[in-house]
């Protein structure tokens, strides 16, 4: 019966916002019993653990993958990436009114993006994932009507002839994964969660809590490998796989507020989910990625560069762990733009 | 004499309306009353700034601001700034209409899409003197803005 199976994870906000809920809660509903579609919540994407139940889940659908959350779709999907939850690029069509613009010239060369210059990713399955931005829409609707558009494109070009039911009664972790089955006592727990009325059995369903983390995701459709980064943390975050490609490997060593690495890094690939700034936190790049900086220009103190700033930034954690500060003196690469003309080319386009 | 100042920015021509006055943190003030002007961006500002999306005040209403002290953040599809007050003085209330909403900034820069009213301790600048000093600042303008594009 269930050809084309589309699974779709809805990945919460932190916290307990309650229009966020109801948004999270209004969709799952809608898609309940929709045909051809698995509906089911995690918590927060960025704050599971590898080993969360959650996490698990989505390393064990089988199929064609749409994943939503509270994030830019950038940071959604190498969020997963660094899971081993990978697909190629499914593209969706529900934007944020100001980037619809962008996304028409980009949809050419979505598939892992290697034209950017980055070095791509691994071992990519034979599937497609979707991400979602559930910021971008206060409606429901749009986001069901977007995921069911999703689904009728699976019809004529791929599918999957298992459903996720189907096939995590199977794995070895069934019992783990049990909750997410039951989308509908999901909510049901949730709602009687968050008004206190929880019983021994609604906790007992309610995922695994997870804390608010904070550490680098790197976007390798546009990371060099130019070791940038594992040069100029020195916390360990970063390290090397056995291919020897930078790797996020430590992430619980970040800390937390700082995103100093993705200042420097020259390729704009180190997304900081939660940073106040759009193009850290993983929006599609303006300007090669980078904003303009006009705070010197309108009366601030003289700007401090990129470099400056995450110089400062590691200084600081550096003394918090009651270190020495090392200023410009360790891990700053003499920097060679081949992007340059690029950038001009970009400038140029603003007209000055 | 009511016609506007220009300044050619590249291939763009900022206007600047001279029945108001001027600072060097690129916004105009105009008297709304005893000790009250209304504060917005000129035509420059909006130019560099672009489509505004996002303004965010840090400091309260009726607080007394230092030059230079930073009172808020904005966001544009291009940039994004702290801002600044016109010098030092004394921000009275917030443009209300902006509070949800900015893009007022974009659509009447000179009108509806005034940032602020502040009481200033100090001088102002006529739109002839904010000309010259924009004639002078222009070259370090481009300069500041290529160089961060090289430094990333």
């Amino acid at each position: 019966m269930s050809q084309h199976q589309l699974t779709v994870v809805i990945s919460q906000a932190q916290g307990r916002n309650p229009s966020k809920r109801r948004l999270e809660e209004d969709i799952a509903a809608a898609l309940i019993g929709e045909p051809g579609i698995s509906v089911t919540l995690v918590p927060h994407l960025y704050d599971m653990a590898p080993n969360h139940s959650g996490m698990q889940l989505l390393r064990e659908v089988p199929g064609p993958l749409l994943v939503m959350g509270w994030l830019y779709e950038r940071a959604i999907r190498w969020t997963l990436d660094r899971a081993g939850v990978r697909g190629h690029e499914g593209v969706t069509l529900l934007k944020a009114a100001e980037d619809v613009e962008d996304d028409e010239d980009s949809d050419e060369d979505t598939e892992e993006q290697r034209a950017a210059g980055g070095i791509g990713s691994l071992e990519v399955p034979d599937r497609s994932v979707w991400c979602l931005d559930l910021r971008v829409s206060e409606s429901a609707g749009e986001f069901v009507n977007e995921i069911r558009r999703v689904r009728d494109e699976l019809h004529t070009d791929e599918g999957s002839t298992t459903d996720l039911m189907s096939w995590i009664q199977g794995t070895p972790s069934a019992a783990q994964l049990q909750r997410y089955l039951q989308p509908e006592r999901l909510l049901e727990a949730r709602r009687a969660f968050d008004s206190g009325t929880a019983t021994l059995d609604d906790k007992a369903l309610l995922p695994e809590d997870t804390g608010r983390r904070w550490y680098p995701v790197i976007d390798y459709s546009r990371c060099t490998n130019c070791m940038e980064c594992i040069d100029f943390c020195l916390f360990g975050v970063y390290g090397v796989d056995a291919l020897d490609r930078i790797l996020v490997e430590q992430q619980d060593s970040c800390k937390k507020g700082c995103p100093a690495c993705s200042r420097v890094c020259p390729a704009n690939a180190i997304i900081f989910p939660h940073h106040k700034t759009a193009a850290i936190a993983g929006a599609e790049g303006e300007v090669s990625g980078l904003k303009i900086d006009l705070t010197k220009l309108f009366g601030g103190d003289e700007g401090e560069s990129a470099i400056e700033m995450a110089v400062r930034e590691r200084d600081r954690e550096l003394l918090l762990d009651g270190r020495e500060a090392v200023g410009m003196s360790v891990g700053i690469r003499q920097k060679h733009r081949d992007e340059m003309d690029q950038l001009l080319a970009d400038l140029d386009a603003l007209q000055f | 004499m009511t016609e506007p100042l220009s300044f050619m920015m590249g291939q763009y021509q900022a206007l600047f309306p001279v029945d108001r006055q001027y600072s060097r943190r690129h916004l105009w003030l105009q008297s709304a009353g005893a000790d009250r002007w209304r504060v917005g961006f000129t035509a420059y500002s909006v130019r560099l700034l672009q489509d505004v999306y996002f303004l965010e005040w840090s400091i309260d209403e009726g607080t007394r601001v230092r030059d230079r002290q930073e009172i808020g953040e904005i966001e544009s599809a291009k940039a994004v700034s702290s801002m600044f007050p016109p010098g030092a003085g004394t921000v009275i209330r917030f443009n209300p209409a902006l509070l949800n909403d900015p893009s007022g900034i974009n659509a009447d820069p000179y009108g509806t899409g005034w940032l602020y009213e502040f009481a200033p301790d100090e001088d102002l600048l006529s739109a002839a003197e904010y000309l010259e000093y924009l004639r002078s600042a222009w070259e370090d303008a481009q300069r500041t803005i290529k160089g961060q594009m090289n430094e990333g």
